[in-house]
């Protein structure tokens, strides 16, 4: 057996070796371990970790297999996310303990703090003394065992699982009920109780999901898709899709939930124009080769960069809003374009990683799909906070769409209409944030970036965050991003847009004397080179597409998404519609599409006269409209207008 | 953005080591927020006399403020009995006996005024714990209590005035360290700038430190406003507040930031993590409790 002693080395040197440890199946103790955060994180041994004292946040976090014995009282998020292996507290363990565990046992032989097991997708929560505030708050499986004190609030907003309460019930959360328990149930939480040494003569008393929030009470009826662009119509007012919305409210009586992005025209990179006049670009068969793009995306402080071909990645979407196969055409097409992929919120496919060549996994705030395991073979992670289409709200998934398949990798029950929770349980502020990232790091051993991507909202404010946090890179989503399911008014009216987001960003930092010292990933409404050159001269290192990515790969752009019937394959998890979809045929449609950008990208720069687009700066840039003048401080150029149509005539690829 | 610690000891007769335990928990925390420090610290001085400490910046700027103060300090009958330049800050200890709240808006006019009382001394700079010490010498602070933070500037810059803890502007003896955000706070600060309140900055914990300092001034005790000020503040906080005599703490109902304490025969201590309580008591496991959520609590000195 082997010993650590903290008053020695650092946690993330004493993590190391307790991976060693691990790997040679040897136990470890820990000495002196004064309440330091992220002690075991990130371990996938099957070994005893001994603690001789308090342990501080996210201990045993991240991990699958182990156990760890606590002396004393641990930090916030005990096991978060733990797969197997157990955990046991001598004392009290603070808040959220439990947090997204997928099938350990964790035991807490004091008190433990509020929100215990929020968003836990299976194993136990086992705890002697009292629970406090909202314990198992939005749960998803698993059981929870309170043999005290249920405190405040007790199952709030639980989707699945059982709490089993020994003591005094408090109160009941919302959608909460209580109900009779068979005798089998008691059994076998006695045999648990049992095995961690927990005598217990009472009674319990069972809480289950009461049923009456899982699924909209009415769904959206089924409409006739109207085509994107005459979603907008010609006017503001009282065009057929307003008339449709209309209609549909009087039958549902709440906000309608769509696919797709915001309609609304809002000053966006089509009001920016290149001043000098580039109408006779396109003629260099060979441009490609004499302009520089190749770029290192969140490499700064010292991880493995993602190495792009060009400054482009394909944004976050998900296996749950898109179907597997057009998942896997997504990765098999940024693969051979030589960009990034990302997983988005629904978790990572084995199919996936093997067709990208570099793959982004994202963790959002119900962490479904979230695992170490899927961690360490990501090339880079992304902690979502929120998106341009629905700043402040977390992913929606409609019930058609929650399949078994999707259900099991996510970790929830089948067929619900999934509402994540749109904060993350561990991160209620920027000091949490810091502490968070660093599980991350620990968990991958520092080896890869870690980047945050956030909705557009109060960027000066967020991006100054991002910064101080350490984050390695930031993707900012402009409000004219899009989703595959979202609340419509929020999508047309809440957030600001992507140029704003981006000159509010540049601004930030220059205001605290920080300029370019944090990667920005532009995204939200970017549909090909011009706009993504637009973006970089802007001053963005890279940009992200999305929507143009499935409408290269076949979409149609009904808007429809939400549905789960997508009738070319793309945005549905029925195995019929996913058959029309062609993964090989579609990857090589993508993979066209790209490399037109990578044309267009090249193309304009040289046009300009520059042989990087690095060197495509805001000087080259102009505004055509005084919205986008007063935004961007861009010169207001009217008669640019009739340039910027003749360069949509010659060079954009169709 | 933030972390809190916060530290009493039970036995007044003996001189402490007050300001290197509050170097140790803020280091402890310092990852909760880098960018600057500060300690809010309690040593009674001699009766009579009341401390002022100003942040009055450097070369000519500095010897301009301590012209105006000390002018200032003889228009409203103060008497300067001792002074001290330490730094970028000007600490003077003076005989007066009018009007507090009048003294102290006249004084805070004259330059930027950090703190105001019989036993209270903030300090408080950008930077960490360790840097703000080798700038004003805070391990040789002795004294019975104090409170400390750590920041992480979001909203506002990171400048020595933009760091906690916070004076209540115009009373004397107390402060204020907060980790949250008050979503009401200019519905609050109205109501109390109607009734011609100053505050020296848009920071939120100006404003729990007033809104706390005004109910005491009006006689209500420290535990009965804390109570209140969980009804009466929207958003998340968990905050400490420090008088001549008392360290009080509350927390927010949703229990969004955290808070973690420990008491034993010789001291009371508070912090927003466990870590910073064991750097009090290396190698011990401690047994701690956490307040839940939407309490509040004080401990008094024992006098």
């Amino acid at each position: 057996m082997g010993a650590i002693d903290l008053s020695d080395v650092t946690v993330r040197r004493a993590n190391e070796l307790i991976r060693e440890y691990g790997a040679g199946g040897e136990d470890v103790d820990i000495l002196n371990p004064d309440a330091r955060h992220h002690i075991g994180v990130g371990l996938t041994d099957d070994i005893t970790v001994r603690i001789k004292g308090s342990a501080g946040y996210f201990c045993a976090g991240l991990t699958d297999g182990p156990r760890f014995e606590i002396e004393s009282n641990v930090g916030w998020g005990l096991a978060d996310n733990m797969y197997n292996g157990s955990v046991v507290v001598g004392g009290n363990a603070s808040a959220i303990p439990g947090v997204a565990i997928r099938g350990a046992e964790v035991v807490i032989k004091g008190n433990m703090g509020s929100r215990a097991g929020q968003v836990m997708k299976d194993g136990t929560l086992a705890c002697a003394g009292n629970a406090n505030f909202m314990a198992g708050y939005m749960m998803y499986g698993g059981r929870i065992v309170i043999l005290g004190k249920s405190g405040e609030r007790v199952g709030e907003d639980m989707t699945g699982g059982t709490i089993y309460v020994g003591g005094e019930i408090q109160t009941l959360g919302t959608d909460a009920k209580l109900v009779d328990m068979a005798d089998e149930e008691r059994d076998s939480i006695l045999e648990f109780l049992d095995r961690y040494e927990l005598p217990f003569n009472g009674t319990f008393k069972k809480i289950v999901n009461a049923g009456e929030r899982l699924r909209y009470a009415t769904a959206e009826p089924r409409t006739r898709p109207i085509p994107f662009f005459n979603f907008s119509g010609a006017s503001d007012y009282w065009n057929p899709k307003i008339q449709e919305d209309i209609y549909v409210k009087s039958q549902v009586g709440r906000y309608r939930i769509r696919g797709y992005g915001g309609a609304r025209a809002v000053p966006h990179l089509s009001d920016i124009v290149f001043k000098k006049d580039i109408s006779n670009a396109g003629g260099d068969p060979d441009v490609i080769s004499r302009v520089a793009m190749a770029t290192e995306i969140g490499g700064d402080l010292g991880a493995k960069p993602l190495t792009l071909s060009m400054p482009v990645m394909v944004s976050p979407m998900s296996f749950g809003a898109l179907s597997r196969s057009t998942k896997i055409a997504v990765a098999k097409a940024s693969a051979m374009s030589g960009i990034s992929e990302n997983t988005g919120e629904g978790g990572l496919m084995d199919a996936q990683r093997e067709a990208a060549d570099q793959l982004i996994f994202q963790c959002l705030s119900g962490r479904l799909g979230w695992n170490v395991h899927d961690m360490q073979r990501a090339d880079a992670l992304e902690i979502y906070i929120s998106q341009g289409a629905k700043p402040g709200f977390g992913g929606q998934l409609m019930a058609k769409k929650v399949t078994k398949e999707i259900a099991r990798i996510r970790g929830i029950p089948e067929g619900i209409d999934l509402r994540s929770p749109s904060r993350h349980p561990d991160v209620l502020g920027a000091d949490d944030l810091v502490i968070k990232i660093e599980e991350f790091r620990e968990a991958t051993g520092y080896r890869i970036p870690v980047g945050l991507k956030l909705g557009a909202g109060r960027v000066t404010d967020d991006i100054k965050i991002a910064l101080k946090d350490g984050f390695d890179f930031v993707e900012l989503d402009g409000m004219q991003g899009s989703t595959g399911a979202g609340p419509a008014d929020v999508m047309e009216h809440v957030g600001i847009p992507t140029i704003a987001a981006i000159q509010e960003a540049l601004d930030a930092l220059v205001d605290i004397g920080r300029a370019g010292e944090i990667q920005i990933v532009l995204m939200g409404g970017i549909k090909d080179g011009v706009d993504a050159l637009k973006a970089l001269a802007l001053g963005a290192d890279a940009v992200g597409m999305g929507t143009s990515v499935i409408i290269a790969g076949g979409c149609i752009a009904c808007m429809q998404c939400h549905v789960g019937t997508c009738v070319v394959g793309i945005a549905t998890q029925d195995p019929e519609h996913e058959k029309r979809y062609n993964i090989d045929r579609e990857a090589e449609n993508i993979h066209r599409f790209f490399e037109g950008v990578r044309w267009q990208l090249a193309t304009l720069t040289a046009a300009l006269g520059y042989d990087d687009v690095r060197k495509v700066s805001r000087d080259d840039l102009a505004a055509l409209t005084p919205e986008a003048a007063e935004i961007t401080r861009l010169p207001y150029m009217p008669e640019l207008r009739a340039r910027d149509s003749q360069l949509n005539d010659g060079v954009r690829i169709v | 953005m933030c972390g809190i610690a916060g530290i009493m000891y039970k036995d007044s007769d003996e001189r402490f080591g007050l300001g290197k335990a509050l170097i140790d928990m803020l280091d402890g925390c310092q990852h909760r927020g880098p960018d600057s420090t500060g300690f809010a610290l309690y040593a009674d001085i001699e009766k009579g006399r009341y401390g002022l400490r100003f942040f009055i910046g450097e070369g000519a700027e500095s010897t301009a403020s301590i012209a105006r103060i000390q002018r200032t300090l003889a228009e409203q009958g103060a008497t300067l009995v001792d002074e001290e330049l330490i730094g970028e800050n000007y600490r003077v200890e003076v005989e007066f006996d009018g009007d507090i709240q009048a003294f102290a808006y006249a004084m805070e006019h004259a330059a930027k005024l950090w703190s105001l009382g019989t036993s209270l001394d903030i300090v408080k700079d950008v930077g960490g714990a360790h840097d703000v010490d080798d700038r004003y010498d805070v391990r040789n602070h002795n004294g019975s209590h104090g409170i400390g933070h750590v920041r992480l500037a979001t909203e506002s810059d990171v400048k020595p005035e933009a760091s906690h803890p916070f004076w209540a502007t115009g009373f004397s003896d107390v402060a204020i360290v907060h980790n949250g955000q008050i979503t009401n706070y200019w519905k609050m600060r109205r109501r109390l700038e109607a009734r011609e309140f100053e505050f020296r900055t848009d920071n939120d914990s100006e404003l729990i430190a007033v809104y706390l300092a005004d109910k005491m001034a009006q006689g209500v005790p420290l535990k009965e406003a804390l109570k209140t000020s969980i009804d009466d503040l929207d958003g998340t906080f968990s905050f400490l507040v420090s008088t001549k005599d008392e360290i009080g703490y509350a927390k927010d109902r949703l229990a969004a930031k955290p808070m973690v304490m420990y008491e034993n025969d010789d001291l009371v201590a508070i912090a927003s993590e466990e870590v910073s309580l064991n750097r009090l008591f290396p190698g011990q496991a401690l047994d701690t409790t956490e307040p839940p959520p939407g309490t509040y609590g004080t401990w008094a000195r024992s006098i």
